[in-house]
């Protein structure tokens, strides 16, 4: 009996969280005419033309230099938080290096409001000729990235037995050839952990995308209110809709995929950071 | 020992283009905004700051809106905070049965969190539009009567909704993670001193979750404190300003009215004020910890 009562919670739960993308995946596939006269949860006429009309390019919408843009970006801010942080990581784990300075300043990065460093970093930009440059937004979203990468990386080299670098030591081997040939293959889980969250949160990013990007470069979450624009008459909330999923679905699909290594270090990070 | 300092200077070595990165990334930024701040600048002089003293200072504090964005900000985020901690509790501990088969059931509960906000943000501009939302179109056919969800009077209350909506998974995943945690043979010697369900979880699990609860609760006060997204593109800064929150508050003395040395001077405000205490709540922790162990 509880049972149910268990059940019915679940599904009014998962209802009410998950109501957005549940109202907008509907919406996109309702026809202009229908959106005018049936608000409701149900299609009565599915169709594809909100689809079709997202893959459209105009000199206003491009959705494909959207999307390029959130892949290259996520690729630059998500290789480069690891790369940085696993030598780091492996200094202040074995090395007991800035264990209480270098690492406790980074896991606080997550929790300051990144704001604050917004406008000079604007500036920054403009002198360096970043603005508005994929390359850019991908060094800033490294930024973002870092805390939760390092915070993953040290866990797991903290994990391994030291006898898996003094053997390497004994036989001669620098630090830099034990993290390449002996550390790194065996922390691929934590690697690839750190780098799905990071494409993640630099998939999903949305402040900095909207500061320092304004056509060449723009990533997806901005692009997709650019189409909330009225061009004449209103929001077209089919195509609205339409590109909301589109830029929704590769995170949510990674996350589907892969909620069980997500669900562990997300806990990872925050019990532990 | 030779070969103990060889070892430090690789180890460095190592960390080294870490720290770069992080100097030119946050600490040049750092700098700039400190100089700024107390300079008289604008976009004309942009690279001739005059250090005129702490006017900009002033300026900020004499500022309502200021004041305004930084109450939403703090009431945003311990509401938020709250809610998503209670919900995401309650769901955690009466769900766990269930997700303990079946951890699908928990895929399902995580989808919002790899929603970006922004989009979510934007999804519940459809979603609560007058003619095109669900919302508004079934609260008029069984109620005969809606909200205006984005006006005046409750537009501060949607957007708490719209976050807590998104955010309680975050909080459901970290508790049921502790209170799976909890090592089964304390449950059992409980209950075989015939120790209550209702006293069990009340004297026994929630303060062994205790550490969890304290930490889910810190990192979505933070999270509220600072929202930007989802509140930028459902409201902007609001009626009035208010639901300016203050990355938004900064974010519009920048960008559209060009009042640079106000939003650097807020900056270097939220700057001051979330270090401090950060560090005190480092402090606090590592005194904690150093009394467990």
């Amino acid at each position: 009996m509880i049972n149910v009562l268990r059940w019915l919670v679940f599904a009014i739960a998962a209802f009410a969280m998950n109501f957005p993308i549940l109202v907008t995946l509907v919406t996109s596939f309702k026809s202009t005419r229908e959106l005018s006269t049936n608000p409701g949860l149900w299609v009565q006429a599915p169709t594809l033309d909100n689809y079709l009309a997202v893959f459209q390019v105009s000199d206003r919408l491009n959705i494909f230099l959207y999307l390029f843009n959130s892949i290259t970006v996520a690729f630059i801010g998500t290789t480069l938080a690891v790369m940085l942080a696993f030598p780091a990581a492996y200094a202040i784990a074995r090395g007991k290096l800035g264990e209480r300075t270098l690492l406790p300043f980074i896991v606080n990065l997550r929790a300051v409001p990144l704001i604050i460093f917004a406008i000079p970093l604007y500036m920054m930009f403009q002198w360096l000729a970043l603005l508005d440059t994929r390359l850019g937004l991908g060094l800033i979203l490294s930024i973002v990235n870092l805390p939760l990468a390092l915070v993953i990386l040290v866990n797991a080299i903290r994990d391994l037995p030291g006898e898996l670098d003094e053997a390497a030591l004994m036989d001669g081997a620098s630090r830099l050839q034990i993290l390449l040939r002996v550390i790194a293959p065996v922390c691929r889980p934590a690697i690839v952990t750190s780098l799905i969250f990071g494409f993640i949160t630099s998939w999903n990013e949305f402040l900095f995308g909207l500061m320092l990007t304004t056509s060449k470069a723009v990533p997806i979450t901005v692009g997709a209110s650019f189409f909330f624009a009225a061009s004449g008459g209103g929001v077209q909330w089919g195509v609205a809709s339409a590109v909301m999923v589109v830029g929704a679905l590769p995170p949510v699909l990674l996350g589907l995929i892969m909620y069980r290594q997500i669900s562990g270090s997300m806990t990872a990070g925050a019990v532990k950071g | 020992m030779k070969t103990q300092r060889a070892n430090t200077s690789e180890f460095k070595l190592l960390a080294t283009p870490l720290v770069l990165f992080l100097l030119l990334f946050l600490g040049f930024p750092a700098i700039v905004n400190l100089i700024y701040s107390i300079s008289d600048v604008s976009f004309e002089t942009l690279r001739q700051p005059q250090i005129t003293g702490l006017s900009n200072f002033v300026a900020v504090w004499n500022d309502n809106a200021f004041w305004q964005a930084s109450w939403f900000s703090l009431r945003f985020g311990a509401i938020t905070a709250l809610l998503e901690c209670a919900l995401g509790l309650f769901l955690a501990i009466f769900l766990s049965p269930l997700i303990e088969k079946r951890s699908w059931l928990m895929a399902i509960l995580m989808l919002p969190l790899m929603v970006a906000p922004a989009l979510v943000g934007l999804m519940y501009r459809l979603v609560l539009h007058e003619f095109a939302g669900p919302v508004p179109y079934y609260l008029w056919a069984w109620f005969g009567a809606s909200l205006s969800f984005l006006g005046p009077t409750s537009a501060f209350w949607t957007l708490i909704v719209v976050e807590t909506l998104q955010w309680t998974p975050f909080a459901l995943l970290l508790f049921y993670m502790a209170y799976r945690a909890i090592p089964t043979e304390v449950v059992e010697a409980s209950a075989m001193d015939g120790a209550r369900r209702w006293n069990l979880l009340w004297y026994i699990e929630l303060p062994l979750m205790a550490p969890t609860i304290i930490v889910a609760l810190l990192i979505r006060f933070i999270d509220g404190f600072r929202v930007f997204d989802n509140v930028y593109v459902l409201t902007g800064s609001g009626p009035g300003g208010s639901t300016a929150s203050l990355s938004i508050y900064i974010y519009e003395a920048f960008f559209k009215q060009g009042a640079i040395g106000k939003a650097v001077a807020a900056s270097v405000i939220l700057f001051a004020v979330s270090f401090a205490v950060l560090y005190g709540l480092n402090l606090f922790a590592g005194r904690r910890k150093g009394a467990l162990t």
